[in-house]
């Protein structure tokens, strides 16, 4: 065990397998989860056949995924076309390395933790992108694009209200920002104000980080067919829908440390606090998609550089202020 | 900010049905619903009150059938069995299920009541093969249970509906109930033949 725990390499291997794995089935099991609750929004039961309460349905979509024929379009580009979506996964699980889990659980402690999620994440852009041109199909290329301006146009509201808790808390250690919610001062409480608006904000540019409805207009199946997604068979189709799921998973933890005071809680500190304010702020990205419609593109666009750019501009000021002057 | 106001009416009532009944009916192999009387999907051919096979190879099913899927091959007169009378009998009864329009006539048609159709939901097949009836299959599913409307019993249900007969004349002592009635509910024989007269 001490050697494990001396040796940085090992630690990271080791580390990284466990919340690897982990995810990976969280984000199999949360499609079930989701087809489930969606059911029960719709007052349907979801999946019932396989496995009890059709919990094995993530094992037979695999099965299924995977003894599908590998199609490649011929006119693609095939070296990006396979390429985008285990690059898309690898860049969704590597923000995860940072996070601090629960006191002292850190798989890499970087100074710079909110900085390096932030980057890798607007990094998935590019897969996205590589999907949307390399798959040579015009709905492809269109949801690529949108995918691409989409994730420009969102990146600033999602940085300026992920700034707020960098200055509430001063520091960019995602360790140091939960620590400073302490006691359950969490920022999305208190100071009451730029926190809370922050924080529904950064959840919002999230959604949208993540292509979730409402701000799916990459993939937009009424529109598009079925976006950067429609050449894509089998298991790429598999990989590019989980990692999704996981990106959906990330915002929700990095929502959930940065805002609801992580593993902060009443009683004992620990994980499970922040598996479960991260598991409810799933829960209700999934309500938040099975109720709304999608936005329009321009709609859209104009929603972000209107309202969510100044706000959250105001909440920095505002955070700053405070910061300053309490 | 109406939109916005709307937006949160929509999650009130998406977040008030998790918590509300299931409108689904379940699957019919778990359970499923009770289907109405006069449900109708696949075929049965049954035995009538002396044990016999109630088919007695007339063919009218075969001549009515819109879509021609039934095949009679009439087995001609023999004893019965349990009776000892001579009756008709088929020798062989088919039923191609996927050409039938459930239209019910072959049913309806039936001198003997010796077709019914089944009130269960139809199990689809992996083949066709699957949904032809043989005479053997027809024969088993005489235990499923069957839809109401059935030879006999639709004829009775269309006599129900008819208008009632008007009562008897008054100056003649009312005649025994099981009588009264039944001539006069017999409409008047048309004039038939009148046309073949020269």
């Amino acid at each position: 065990m001490s050697v494990i725990l001396e040796n940085p390499w090992l630690l990271g291997a080791v580390a990284g397998f466990v919340v690897i794995n982990a995810m990976m089935v969280t984000a199999a099991w949360s499609i079930w989860f989701e087809r489930k609750f969606a059911g029960a929004m719709q007052n349907r039961p979801g999946p019932t056949q396989v496995g009890w309460a059709g919990l094995l349905q993530p094992v037979a979509d695999l099965l299924k995924l995977i003894q599908k024929e590998d199609i490649v379009p011929t006119n693609a580009d095939r070296a990006l076309f396979n390429l985008a979506p285990p690059l898309g996964m690898i860049l969704v699980l590597a923000g995860l390395a940072v996070f601090p889990w629960a006191p002292g659980w850190v798989p890499a402690d970087l100074d710079i933790g909110l900085l390096f999620i932030l980057s890798i994440s607007s990094l998935i852009t590019i897969p996205v992108w590589m999907a949307g041109w390399a798959s040579n199909n015009k709905y492809a290329l269109l949801g690529g694009m949108r995918a691409a301006a989409q994730a420009v146009s969102f990146e600033v509201p999602l940085l300026l209200s992920a700034l707020v808790p960098i200055i509430l808390g001063g520091s960019l250690r995602l360790g140091d920002i939960v620590a400073a919610q302490a006691d359950g001062r969490w920022f999305a409480l208190w100071p009451p104000g730029p926190g809370s608006v922050a924080f529904v904000l950064f959840m919002l540019a999230s959604l949208a980080e993540a292509n979730r409805i409402p701000f799916d207009i990459p993939e937009a199946e009424s529109e598009l067919v079925a976006g950067i997604t429609t050449e894509y068979v089998g298991m790429k189709f598999g990989l590019i829908y989980l990692a999704e799921y996981l990106h959906t998973a990330v915002s929700s933890l990095l929502g959930a440390t940065l805002f609801l005071g992580g593993w902060d809680g009443p009683g004992p500190d620990g994980i499970h606090w922040l598996l479960l304010k991260s598991f409810a702020l799933f829960a209700g990205i999934f309500w938040v998609r099975w109720t709304l419609l999608r936005y329009r593109a321009d709609q859209f666009m104009a929603l972000c550089w209107r309202v969510f750019v100044p706000v959250s501009l105001a909440c920095v000021a505002v955070a700053a202020v405070w910061r300053v002057y309490a | 900010m109406i939109g916005l106001l709307q937006a949160f009416s929509a999650l009130r009532i998406t977040g008030l049905n998790l918590f509300r009944a299931k409108n689904t009916e379940p699957l019919p192999w778990d359970g499923g619903r009770v289907r109405p009387e006069r449900y109708r999907t696949s075929f049965a051919l049954v035995h009538n009150s002396d044990g016999d096979e109630a088919c007695i190879g007339c063919k009218m099913c075969e001549k009515i059938c819109p879509s021609q899927i039934i095949t009679v091959v009439p087995g001609g007169r023999a004893p019965s069995p349990n009776t000892g009378k001579p009756r008709g009998t088929a020798k062989d009864f088919t039923l191609d299920v996927n050409a039938c329009i459930h239209c019910e006539l072959c049913v309806q048609v039936c001198p003997e009541d010796a077709i019914v159709m089944l009130r269960v939901p139809e199990v689809p097949g992996f083949s066709r093969e699957e949904l032809f009836l043989s005479m053997e299959k027809l024969y088993a599913n005489e235990k499923v249970p069957a839809s109401w409307g059935t030879g006999a019993l639709l004829i009775g249900m269309q006599a129900e509906g008819q208008p009632k007969p008007p009562p008897p004349p008054a100056k003649a002592a009312p005649p025994p109930a099981t009588t009264a009635g039944v001539p006069e509910a017999t409409p008047p024989a048309p004039a038939a033949g009148g046309g073949e007269t020269p």
